[in-house]
């Protein structure tokens, strides 16, 4: 389901489901001081306990995405207070470069949340929870990516077309819109 | 198999007025390898907890998840039950229903399924947890002391008082540091060397204690309990055994022009010297740097140019051709305690600092900083205690201090505040004023930091009692003006300015971590600021450790300091140091990473990004024990579980226990379900 | 030419190395050659078609050609990149091989052709568009004769923009086709210098993080997992899009780390190994606009 088919009903309807990915150290005992202080929050965040950010792979979220996250939050100490000292610059650089590369292979950055939220700052995290469930509701669900499994070439065998071109020659890159073709080029050396 | 039993919290009214905690139970007795599920309304209390156990052990649980309030506040609780209960405390884990759910969500029926989802998650992780086992290394319970002043003699004392060895290495000829330079001491005008010297004798004496003077730490291998240090002995020249401290050599010594460093430049000493009187041990050094018969050799002289020292030297303890020795010490705990230098701030700076030629340090010689001055002020300095200025001897009536000079300055000297000048500079006034009543000492401002016990009636005594005049504002220039030395500064206060035809200037400069500080934190593995200054662990509630593990910071070198700061650090130091030694193995969380060195490609990510330099290379050897590969090794001694190394390892061939990708990966799938 | 093969068999008389690894020419273009001996050194050519990076074979865990002994192995600029990476990462130590460089002027897009193709716009590889190594250093010894800069048609960082103009659901769809036809064959693994893993996560099945399938999903996952272990350190020589029996644009994925990795920490992979590479270093104002 291309997101242009998602209605307004849909959305209207639509929890989305985010999963967080949060230090023990900084962010979980912030979001803990933000439960002591009886901060109300949209409901749609599941925590998954790290001891640091820097623990964070990037299959974490590329895994969450498959399960059925609409939306990933990773957040961690404030760059100095890293509890290991530096796990948070580790996690910083790893995650400069893969949210470029999760957005240039066509995961909106909007669905991506990182923040940095110190053990006293419960209203940051109610603030970060709520702001992404609004901001997640509005982009809709992740359809897309969520269906990617039941998605194939766009017109029939992909075989087909490297057996009709002649030996050397590029094959041709099956089904993608002729005029983006034209743009982004053939699958050229 | 597992058998998971889950334990519902109410919380008395706390979870269970939002979430429906039957219905959780009866969601997860549901789970697939859930074998109990229950609630109650106070778990942690004693029959919750005996709930628990009795569960454990009904059902033969291999696993438990408590579904209440945070980790953070019960998790060594349920842990310490389920122990009890013959159950290992790693599979114990718990589900935060409370904090994250109950007490931010108002709506019963979102709560409830968040609940559920929660505890589901929890459940799935605790499928993959293993029983892990407290981490047991052995400690060699000798300490390792480095620097000799005034923190690392009371760290020294301590920890041998408390029962083991300590050895303690200073890089000078005597122990003593810079408090044996001063003359009297704030906030009480105690005599320096009165308070002192019985404790660097005490330390010289302590059957506990084995001093190395003249001597550095060359290389630091091992971790926490099991370090291996190695130390440079400097070639002293002189036979520590044979030696008696008579003093003949020094008094025969034919090169006297060598600038005294203990008199910080005011004075000259020897070739063969100790550096002052009370000096512990009391043995001399030879200067090989600036001996005339080193000098020869150096050059090549077919004949040794002098031999004073040696045939003046009755127990025949002088050696020219000894060289520095090395020796290994077996430590469990090191404390760094190397102390500060003053910001010397003449015009020729080394790369990376600014000096403030403007004040004229170092070209006019009547502008002295507070070390220097202390050694003026000192009954045992090169004026023998008298008011004596540099130039021309003369007793200065009309004296001007500096303070901040470097200090508290972002774009020229030191960003921070050195903490000890608004005290000394006051002190440094009444010893002024008590030698030359008569005389006019100006100081010259911008705050007054005298926070200490008894510190504000000592800096006000010096205005009220003794009379030194404060001017608030800087000072713009100082050189020499016939006799004089002028002084331009500013009077903030009554907005004019101020000039002062003084005879001596005293610059209150900053202070900073000994030279060398970086190589030294390097082969520690220690992290230090931009400034030098070498890292604490946590800033109010872990001062005196470092994120090295074993290795502990006391006075100066962490921050500039004054004694009775210093002092209570190396106390504090010795404390974690006793605290490490009380038992013989140390025990440590076993959540630390692990590396299968079946699968490692030994590119070593990981030890590159280890905060800690817990990781290692190995050598893989074949089965003729050629080598024949690399791979990573953690040190499960130093290892703090942080799992940056998992994260970048790129084949995962390292596991970070109780965060195993297993059991993320569980918990990422549990979601699934939704 | 001459240079080239008078320097492999003077390494091989020496004793310097027992094998030089090359190019030679094939039935159908250039091709890798193993030679061992003086007169094999004949075989050895430098042209357009040799645009196989040799660096691949240095990978210890091919025994077969560790087995050959010490080599000496000719390097174009980008080669020479990838064995930096191999040193960096304690894969190799410097004196197990000696680099005979070649100054290049790029290749063309593939390795055939009974003779060695002119370079013009349309047969020269994209990549080798903006190559700032056309003159390798760190090398034991550089043969050739400079080349001028080659010609160019689209550029990667063009093909690369066009794709940055798209939306996001847009991209999505255009890569959710390419991907699409991967059967996770990991021909562009096994092609790659710096792919050298003793066990690739892809294969760790405790857990399974990357689908195997090759339906959308899991190739996606794949890609993601390979295009983040080699951001900093892909070299960009090519081989992986040229291996690949489908026809996915690999490169320009390559492409975009390496300008992201430029743009957000000044790094351009280097062919001095003691330059650290930017994954597993940081700065401490290492920019954070994307947290908030």
């Amino acid at each position: 389901m291309s997101e242009a088919a998602i209605t307004d009903r849909d959305r209207a309807i639509f929890e989305p489901r985010i999963t967080a990915f949060v230090c023990n150290w900084c962010t979980y005992t912030g979001a803990d001081l933000a439960g002591t202080s009886r901060l109300p929050m949209a409901s749609n965040v599941r925590i998954i306990r790290l001891p640091c950010t820097g623990r964070i792979d990037h299959l974490f979220v590329v895994k969450a995405f498959e399960r059925g996250a609409d939306g990933v939050i990773v957040s961690g100490c404030h760059p100095a207070d890293c509890h290991y000292t530096a796990g948070n610059y580790h996690a910083r650089r790893r995650f400069g470069v893969f949210r470029e590369l999760l957005s240039f292979l066509g995961v909106d950055p909007r669905r991506l949340t990182f923040s940095w939220v110190s053990a006293s700052e419960g209203a940051k995290w109610a603030d970060v929870v709520n702001e992404t469930v609004a901001r997640v509701r509005e982009l809709g669900p992740f359809d897309t990516y969520h269906r990617l499994a039941d998605a194939s070439a766009a017109d029939g065998d992909p075989f087909a077309a490297l057996e009709a071109a002649a030996p050397g020659a590029a094959p041709q890159a099956a089904g993608n819109d002729a005029a983006l073709e034209a743009t982004v080029g053939r699958s050229a050396r | 198999m597992s058998r998971i039993g889950v334990f519902i919290c109410h919380c008395g009214e706390n979870i269970a007025r939002t979430v429906d905690c039957g219905a959780v139970a009866d969601a997860l007795r549901d789970h697939p390898g859930v074998t109990v599920a229950t609630d109650y309304k106070y778990m942690c209390s004693d029959p919750g907890q005996q709930l628990i156990k009795k569960a454990i052990e009904d059902n033969a649980l291999t696993g438990v998840v408590v579904c209440a309030c945070s980790p953070h506040m019960h998790e060594k609780t349920f842990r310490r039950a389920a122990a009890q209960a013959g159950l290992n405390p790693f599979v114990v884990e718990m589900a935060n229903i409370r904090e994250h759910c109950s007490w931010i969500h108002d709506d019963r029926e979102q709560a409830t399924a968040k609940a559920i989802d929660t505890a589901r998650t929890i459940v799935e992780k605790v499928k993959h947890n293993r029983p892990l086992q407290t981490i047991r290394i052995p400690v060699t319970r000798r300490a390792l002391v480095i620097g000799g002043g005034i923190a690392g003699i009371q760290a020294a004392l301590d920890i041998a008082d408390g029962g083991h060895e300590v050895v303690l290495v200073e890089k000078d000829p005597s122990i003593g540091g810079h408090m044996s330079q001063l003359s009297e001491t704030f906030p009480t005008l105690d005599c320096s060397q009165c308070i002192l010297t019985p404790r660097m004798v005490e330390a010289y004496q302590h059957p506990r204690i084995k001093l190395y003077t003249w001597s550095e730490v060359e290389k630091v291998d091992g971790y926490i309990g099991n370090f291996s240090v190695t130390i440079r002995k400097k070639a002293r020249s002189v036979d520590e055994d044979l030696c008696n401290g008579c003093g003949d050599c020094q008094a025969a010594c034919p090169s006297r022009r060598i600038a005294s460093e203990f008199d910080a430049g005011l004075s000259r000493r020897t070739a063969i010297y100790t550096p002052f009187p009370q000096a512990v041990p009391n043995i001399p050094v030879l200067d090989r740097e600036h001996c005339t018969l080193f000098k020869g050799r150096r050059k090549g002289l077919a004949k040794d140019a002098c031999g004073t020292c040696k045939e003046t030297c009755l127990k025949g303890a002088i050696d020219y051709d000894g060289e520095d020795t090395f020796v290994t010490e077996e430590v469990g705990a090191i404390v760094v305690a190397t102390g500060f230098q003053l910001y010397d701030i003449g015009r020729e700076q080394p790369e990376g600092l600014k000096g403030y030629g403007e004040y004229g340090y170092g070209d006019v010689p009547d502008v002295i900083d507070g070390l220097q001055f202390e050694r003026l002020a000192s009954a045992s300095g090169p004026a023998g205690g008298k008011m004596r200025r540099p130039s021309d001897g003369a007793e200065p009536k009309t004296v001007v201090f500096v303070k901040c000079v470097g200090s508290r300055d972002p774009e020229k000297g030191m960003s921070y505040c050195s903490k000890i000048c608004c005290m000394y500079t006051a002190k440094h006034t009444m010893l002024y004023k008590h030698k030359v009543p008569d005389g006019r000492a100006v100081v010259f401002y911008m705050d007054i930091r005298a926070a200490g016990k008894g510190y504000d009636e000592f800096s006000r005594r010096a205005i009220e009692e003794d009379g030194a005049e404060y001017i608030r504002g800087r000072v713009s220039r100082i050189f020499r003006d016939g006799d004089k030395v002028k002084v331009w500064g500013y009077d903030t206060l009554s907005n004019r300015q101020v000039v002062v035809d003084a005879d001596m200037v005293v610059l209150a400069t900053a202070v900073r971590p000994q030279p060398g500080i970086a190589e030294l934190a390097q082969k520690l593995s220690v992290s230090y600021d931009q400034d030098g200054f070498l890292n604490e662990a946590h800033p109010k509630l872990r001062p005196v450790e470092t994120n090295t593990a074993g290795i502990y910071l006391a006075g100066a070198c962490q921050a500039p300091r004054d004694i009775p700061e210093s002092v209570a650090m190396a106390g504090a130091t010795a404390a974690k140091v006793l605290g490490l030694f009380s038992a013989d193995e140390l025990e440590r969380d076993p959540s630390v990473a692990l590396v299968n060195e079946r699968t490692c490609s030994g590119c070593f990510n990981c030890e590159r990004v280890c905060p800690y330099g817990a990781i290692e290379r190995r050598d893989v050897c074949d089965m003729e024990g050629h080598v024949c590969g690399h791979v990573a090794y953690v040190n499960p001694g130093v290892c703090q579980g942080c799992g940056t190394c998992v994260a970048v390892c790129p084949s995962k061939s390292v596991e970070l226990a109780g965060f195993t990708d297993d059991q993320v990966y569980a918990e990422i799938n549990a979601l699934a379900g939704w | 030419m001459s240079e080239l093969q008078d320097t492999a068999r003077r390494l091989l008389d020496e004793g310097a190395a027992q094998v030089v690894i090359g190019w030679e020419a094939g039935r159908r273009g250039a091709r890798p050659a193993f030679v061992t001996d003086a007169a094999g050194c004949d075989r050895l050519i430098f042209d357009a078609r040799c645009v196989h990076d040799l660096a691949t074979f240095l990978n210890p865990r091919r025994s077969q050609v560790a087995d050959l002994g010490r080599a000496a192995v000719v390097v174009k600029g980008c080669d020479a990149k990838a064995v930096a990476g191999l040193l960096r990462e304690a894969q190799l130590a410097r004196d197990q091989v000696v680099l005979i460089g070649v100054r290049c002027g790029g290749v063309a897009a593939g390795p055939e052709g009974p003779e060695p193709p002119a370079l013009t716009a349309d047969t020269v590889a994209a990549r080798c568009h903006g190559c700032d190594v056309r003159e390798p250093a760190s090398v034991d010894v550089l043969v050739g004769e400079p080349q001028p800069e080659p010609p160019v048609a689209a550029t990667l960082d063009e093909r690369v923009a066009a794709l940055d103009a798209l939306s996001p659901a847009e991209r999505l769809a255009f890569w959710t086709t390419e991907l699409s036809r991967c059967t996770q064959c990991y021909a562009c693994r096994q092609a790659c210098p710096l792919c050298y893993c003793e066990r690739c996560v892809v294969e760790k099945t405790e857990p399974q993080w990357v689908e195997t399938s090759p339906h959308a999903r899991g190739n996606f996952a794949w890609h993601l997992t390979r295009a983040q272990h080699l951001a900093g350190r892909c070299v960009g020589c090519g081989e992986c899009e040229r291996a690949c029996p489908v026809g996915i644009p690999l490169g320009l994925i390559n492409r975009k780390l390496q300008q992201v990795v430029y743009e957000l920490y000044g790094y351009t992979v280097s062919d001095d190994p003691a330059v650290p590479a930017p994954i597993g270093a940081y700065a401490v104002d290492d920019t954070q606009d994307f947290i908030r």
